[in-house]
């Protein structure tokens, strides 16, 4: 990354309930175009809703959220149209189960980017022969695998031509010999420059791509550093524990 | 399955009649008591089938104008009734040399109904003009008042072609407007979802035989003259009304069964509201409920005679007048049973057909 780059991401002060529950807490976070993110910490510990609020998926009610300066706020008039900017992949894949592959890559840019059909196929297949399933266009989601469902899903995201891409645990609900292909394709876009926030468990996925490792704890950014010296050397003993328990085996 | 006794068998032998009448014996020999209940059964069933087809067929009067064969002693079903009355259930009051355009009526709502099944007219630019153009031409031909055809008003209209057309009218009227109150009733807004919520539990706590009488005899104390309209039309919206509130709870449910991340990646993919209504939402929810879906529209066929209370000559009521005469009011069962069979057509040729909607679009979608 330049570290003179345009702020893709700028969140200032977010902070988010569920009812009574406080589940994100003074967050700030500025994403720098062409970083890449990785989000992680204890179940419970807000970092899915964190993502989930930078689309809007989820509503905050205090701070500001803004990608590439645009406010994101779901009370927004426009926010359908603001969201075309990020893409996201799923932990359950969430693909549209009564469309063909091509269809769901197609959808939403004919229907958002107006692109015309042909050429909205053409960056479709494209984009399906990047994420290694060239030759599966005309089946349903349920002929695949988890795997290749999910590189799917990755390829319907790219689709949209976002300049934002948002992963929520994509390998979580795999089979692990289907991580791998996942993470393959991940670190694919990654390399391309694509500025990428993902919470994910895949530590050497982090190791490797990441910039940044954030790692979160009871909705609050606990610790912020360069994967090497966050996972070498953590500095809060909520970090250590974590790490612990997830890097033991 | 019957692998272990077979394997007992000479190998010459074929498994599989073998094995059917095999199982029978084996089966009766397990349970006696069972076997013999089921043999008085079936013998029972074939003696009421007998007396049913001796009644229908062997002793039936199949042509009698005047009634008399049917009088005779040891005579079976008068069939004879149909031969003669068959115009006055078919067609009700409807002035006899116009009937020709009641037939073609009748037959243009079908044909119309029959080609908005097939899946090539499943487009909106298609299925529109298809109804437009049926209801249009039905409409034409039974009221007539232009092209040269005598003026018939609707209070004349009558018999089958009067049941299909308030069947297929509330079908096709359901359809959208089940999806507006379904879309009211999930607004984020709370006004409206709380208020389409009580239309909707009201509408469903009263019998249909209110709404229907309110909407023929109420209704046009409170409205203005120029908006009260024909009794019929006034009737066939409030059967609307209350089939689109049972209609809206079964779409409610299937919306309700799809996993709340098909939303969310359709936001997440930048469509915004109706596209994803349309496109993402509706598509899987009208999937999922379309067992519901054809049983709703065979109870609208089916409940289609209550019409009849507030003075509609369906096919019931004409029914009922084929043998109110005093020559064939000994043929009531004859004619209930013709009724019945039309009736019958009509629902197996729609629950067939949603068995084969189900099967067709659960192609390529077993999640």
């Amino acid at each position: 990354m330049q570290p003179d780059s345009q702020i893709a991401v700028s969140i200032h002060n977010l902070n988010k309930y569920y009812g009574s529950y406080h589940a994100l807490r003074d967050v700030d976070l500025t994403v720098r175009e062409g970083e890449r993110i990785v989000i992680c910490g204890p179940s419970g510990s807000g970092k899915s809703t964190l993502i989930r609020c930078i689309n809007q998926l989820e509503e905050h009610e205090q701070g500001r959220i803004e990608i590439f300066g645009n406010e994101m706020n779901a009370q927004l008039p426009d926010i359908d149209a603001m969201r075309r900017k990020t893409g996201m992949v799923f932990q359950s894949f969430n693909l549209f189960p009564h469309m063909t592959v091509l269809e769901n890559c197609i959808l939403a840019p004919i229907l958002v980017n107006r692109t015309d059909r042909g050429e909205a196929t053409a960056t479709a297949h494209e984009y399906l022969t990047k994420v290694h399933i060239p030759d599966q266009a005309e089946k349903y989601p349920s002929q695949l695998s988890g795997g290749q469902q999910q590189r799917v899903a990755i390829a319907r995201s790219l689709c949209m031509k976002p300049r934002i891409m948002l992963f929520d645990e994509p390998t979580s609900a795999l089979d692990p010999e289907m991580i791998s292909e996942v993470l393959d394709v991940m670190v694919e876009v990654a390399s391309e420059g694509m500025t990428m926030l993902c919470v994910t468990h895949e530590m050497a996925f982090a190791r490797k791509v990441a910039d940044r490792v954030i790692f979160m704890d009871a909705g609050e950014i606990v610790e912020e550093n360069d994967p090497d010296s966050f996972f070498d050397n953590p500095h809060s003993s909520r970090a250590r524990k974590f790490l612990d328990q997830v890097l033991q085996h | 399955m019957a692998d272990v006794t077979l394997s007992s068998r000479p190998k010459t032998e074929r498994p599989g009649k073998q094995t059917h009448i095999g199982r029978t014996i084996a089966y009766a020999r397990k349970h006696p008591v069972l076997s013999l209940l089921s043999v008085l059964v079936i013998a029972g069933l074939l003696w009421i089938g007998y007396r049913i087809f001796d009644w229908a067929i062997l002793r039936g009067v199949f042509y009698s104008p005047d009634s008399q064969l049917c009088r005779v002693d040891g005579a079976g079903a008068c069939w004879a009734v149909i031969q003669e009355r068959w115009r006055i259930i078919i067609y009700g009051l409807y002035p006899f040399d116009q009937q020709w355009r009641s037939a073609l009526a009748c037959l243009l709502i079908m044909v119309t109904a029959i080609l908005s099944c097939i899946p090539v007219f499943w487009r909106f630019s298609r299925i529109a003009p298809l109804w437009i153009a049926g209801f249009g031409g039905f409409t034409i031909l039974m009221s007539g008042g232009i092209f040269g055809l005598e003026y018939i008003p609707v209070r004349q209209w009558g018999g089958l072609s009067l049941t299909l057309f308030v069947f297929s009218s509330v079908t096709i009227l359901t359809m959208p407007t089940s999806v507006i109150l379904v879309l009211m009733r999930q607004s984020k807004l709370p006004w409206v979802s709380r208020s389409v919520q009580a239309i909707i539990d009201f509408v469903r706590s009263l019998p249909l035989l209110v709404v229907l009488f309110v909407a023929a005899v109420v209704v046009p104390f409170g409205l203005p003259d120029f908006m009260i309209g024909e009794k019929l039309f006034r009737v066939i919206a409030g059967f609307t009304l209350y089939v689109s509130c049972y209609q809206a709870e079964i779409l409610r449910g299937g919306i309700l069964s799809l996993p709340p991340g098909q939303d969310e990646a359709a936001k997440a993919l930048g469509l915004g509201y109706w596209h994803r209504v349309s496109r993402i939402i509706l598509p899987q929810a009208f999937k999922v409920s379309l067992p519901s879906t054809i049983n709703q529209i065979v109870i609208i066929f089916l409940e289609t005679p209550l019409i009849v209370i507030i003075g509609f000559f369906e096919v019931l009521a004409s029914g009922n007048a084929a043998f109110g005469t005093a020559e064939w009011g000994i043929a009531a069962k004859e004619v209930y049973i013709f009724i019945g069979v039309i009736f019958f057509i009509f629902s197996l040729s729609l629950s067939r057909y949603g068995a084969y909607l189900e099967a067709r679009l659960s192609k390529g979608d077993r999640r």
